[in-house]
């Protein structure tokens, strides 16, 4: 073989195992098929509300015909822009006549309605309902979302798959499932044995026995805010305890576990890097941290943010935050049992769960 | 000789090895975001600091985004840091200050020590709020980033936070695409694997907080270091604080466009690290502090990463000069298995790593762009060789740091 077309050919294929690789990207470059910035969440913020306040949008234009509906006690039905089906109920005393007077039956149109709204049992929702009544819905239901404008009631067993909002008070009956977001601007009421992931409130009341929790836990005199509020901490490098009774008047920041005696009162914010266990009538002032497990006991009072990495478990009477200064409840599971209010949200990633008063 | 390249060899495996461990953690391992829940609590009054040298193109749309944030506005003081600017910086400030009345007090500085870190330093004297939040001025904050931005500082441990850079001008051209890629890897393996593994999440100087307490337990800033964010990281892990890592916590910002500013950036910052490497690494390392074993570890190799440019290079010029020497330490199959081993899993640890990002980051597409990484790679390892040996060549001549701004590729408003 002439030398010179050796050579040429070893380069040639040189330069083309070097560029097959480079083909593909090479394209891209050329079409800018994925050359988006990445997307940002720029103005959601994480509102709990915002699917809520989309749909409610969305359905802006059923207004007139919920009016209509309304006033000559009439229902009607048609199709959204976006071709969504919708049925617009207007009578309280007969709702259900199109089609939903059947048990098990499973109904995939968008739902309205101007007036209150009550649902049979035994029947899943798989399109987004409004009720610009009361909603009152019936046992083992199956929801894909909700918008009340005024309370919103669930009966025992129901499931909610994606959002609820309920602009007067929400409450839950018996062994719920609630998935994904649950709303009120006035109070959210779960019953025992129900579950949730992420709820928000003025005020959230867990169980029968909540009024209980204002009188009994101690109280949370003008605490300060828990990150301006005291910038002083005091370090540990082990395990700690805090003795029954004792009042700390600083922030404390242990790299072990932490036990809080019955009684005693943090006046400031308190971290742990493992587990963290307060006994009952325990009161912090500030926020509540802790990188693994924490369990925290009857009758506490807490007023910042509470934040267990792994597991968080709240007695009955346990208060968390003020009306006039919600905070957050948050881990990736927890069990809570009946009798905790929490004012403002409670947040499980994983699996939130309401268990019996031991 | 070879003791000195099997030693290069072995520093290179522990990178690979770093590398495998983040992107597998990130794949499939816990993931932490503790704070990130927190959206309802009394928030505390905040100071936002925003660092700006001839920012003209830039400043009016930081300010305008900070201005529509959710955070209580009556807890929150904008500080534009307005850095001896000598365009219209200090002109679309003071518009604003007038529009905004009570929201935004600016610190123009008109003399003083040149950097970000000294311009940070005299604006203190405006800030008396505990949680200091940090942006760059050609960066874009969404509605509900300062409110993430807060949240962890209720955890009393924490003395820094960092959130995540997004490239907006990703699609421009070749570069920009790269740097989006390396800026995935960079933030959505990288860092979050070092908070998912609690070792040493580091401090960008951007989209960032820092707790004013521990700022000053730490002595300030230190307007002596060239990357005032690396050298923040390691003062507050000395100092028994920690810097997390919020990956949820996005933000825009404008990367180079051309390469010269590129490489005008990483020099600088290859300068900095290199700089926070002298200063800490062996006191990070061996000496008595809080930091965990993990941290100490974690944090030298972190130190590490721009002196790795300049190692390679001499590990190939010695495998060279080991080759033409003709010594050969391992022979046969075994040599035959390493190179092997090392060529199918070394060089594709830091591919695999931007690969996982950007699916984590649900792009698809861009992954083809892979191989086109090879060209930032070479022009970073020469880049930051060059730094590092200026670098040696400035202790030796005595001369000054010099602080290179980036420049700025948006449209004038």
């Amino acid at each position: 073989m002439n030398p010179i077309l050796a050579v040429g050919a070893l380069v040639f294929m040189v330069s083309l195992m070097f560029l097959l690789p480079l083909i593909p990207g090479l394209v891209e470059l050329r079409r800018k098929s994925d050359a988006l910035p990445l997307q940002v969440v720029q103005q959601n913020a994480g509102e709990i509300r915002h699917f809520a306040i989309g749909f409610r949008e969305y359905i802006k234009g059923l207004e007139l015909t919920m009016q209509r509906c309304v006033a000559d006690g009439t229902s009607a039905t048609g199709t959204l822009p976006d071709g969504e089906e919708y049925v617009v109920l207007g009578r309280t005393d007969e709702p259900l006549v199109l089609a939903l007077e059947q048990r098990d039956a499973t109904h995939p149109v968008v739902m309205a309605a101007g007036t209150d709204l009550t649902l049979p049992p035994d029947a899943t929702f798989s399109k987004d309902i409004y009720a610009g009544g009361q909603f009152i819905g019936g046992d083992k239901n199956i929801y894909r979302a909700i918008l009340g404008e005024r309370n919103v009631s669930l009966g025992n067993s129901s499931r909610v798959l994606r959002w609820v909002h309920a602009v007067g008070e929400f409450s839950a009956g018996l062994g719920c499932r609630l998935f994904g977001r649950v709303s009120s601007d006035s109070l959210i009421r779960l019953q025992a044995d129900c579950s949730f992931l992420r709820l928000n409130a003025p005020r959230i009341e867990i169980g029968q026995a909540s009024s209980n929790a204002d009188a009994t836990a101690p109280s949370l005199n003008n605490p300060a805010n828990a990150v301006s509020g005291m910038s002083r901490r005091f370090l540990h490098d082990d395990d700690f305890e805090i003795k029954a009774g004792q009042v700390i008047t600083s922030n404390i920041v242990i790299r072990g576990q932490l036990h809080i005696r019955s009684g005693a009162r943090v006046c400031g914010s308190v971290k742990s890097v493992k587990d963290m266990v307060l006994e009952d009538g325990v009161a912090v002032e500030g926020s509540l941290i802790s990188a693994r497990k924490m369990r925290i006991g009857r009758h506490c009072a807490i007023h910042g943010p509470v934040v267990a990495e792994r597991e968080l478990a709240i007695a009955s009477g346990v208060r968390c935050g003020t009306l006039e200064l919600p905070t957050t409840v948050s881990a990736p599971r927890i069990e809570v049992e009946e009798g905790v209010v929490v004012f403002g949200t409670l947040w499980a990633r994983e699996h939130g769960q309401v268990v019996a008063s031991q | 000789m070879i003791y000195v390249l099997y030693a290069i060899v072995f520093v290179i495996c522990v990178y690979t090895g770093r590398h495998y461990w983040f992107t597998l953690n990130r794949l499939f391992g816990f993931q932490r975001h503790p704070y990130i829940d927190i959206d309802t609590a009394d928030w505390p009054p905040v100071s936002v600091l925003v660092a700006a040298h001839n920012e003209e193109k830039v400043i009016a749309n930081i300010l305008e985004a900070l201005m529509t944030v959710k955070y209580p506005a009556d807890k929150m003081l904008v500080i534009p840091v307005n850095d001896r600017s000598t365009d219209r910086t200090r002109e679309i400030i003071d518009k604003f200050v007038a529009d905004f009345p009570g929201r935004i007090q600016p610190f123009h500085r008109v003399g003083g020590k040149g950097g970000k870190a000294a311009a940070l330093k005299d604006a203190m004297e405006l800030v008396d709020t505990e949680v200091i939040l940090i942006f760059d001025a050609d960066y874009i904050p969404g509605a509900g980033l300062i409110k993430q931005l807060v949240a962890p500082f209720f955890d009393l441990e924490v003395g820094g936070v960092m959130g995540r850079v997004v490239p907006m001008n990703a699609g421009t051209n070749l570069l920009t695409r790269l740097l989006d890629l390396e800026r995935s890897g960079g933030y959505q393996v990288d860092q979050q694997a070092r908070m998912n593994l609690r070792l040493v999440p580091q401090h960008g100087g951007t989209v960032a907080g820092v707790r004013l307490s521990a700022l000053r337990e730490i002595g300030g800033w230190n307007e002596n270091s060239l990357t005032e964010d690396t050298d923040l990281t390691y003062r507050l892990l000395l100092n028994g604080w920690k810097t997390v890592y919020q990956n949820r916590s996005e933000c825009y910002e404008e990367v180079p466009e051309v390469w010269p500013v590129r490489i005008k950036q990483i020099m600088r910052w290859a300068k900095g690290h290199n700089q926070a490497m002298m200063t800490y690494g062996l006191r990070l390392l061996l000496g008595k502090h809080r930091a965990t074993l993990r941290e100490r570890i974690d944090g030298t190799l972190l130190l590490g990463v721009y002196a790795m440019a300049p190692i390679t290079l001499v590990g190939w010029a010695l495998a060279l000069g080991v080759f033409y020497q003709g010594v050969a330490p391992l022979h046969g199959v075994i040599a035959l298995l390493s190179l092997t081993a090392y060529a199918a899993l070394g060089n594709l640890a830091a591919f695999f790593e931007i690969a996982a990002a950007a699916r984590l980051d649900g792009t698809r597409k861009r992954i083809s762009l892979l191989p086109f990484l090879i060209l930032g790679f070479g022009v970073s390892i020469f880049s930051v060789s060059r730094a590092a040996v200026s670098q040696v060549s400035d202790l030796v001549t005595g001369a000054e740091f010099h602080w290179d701004k980036t420049e700025r590729f948006r449209k004038v408003l």
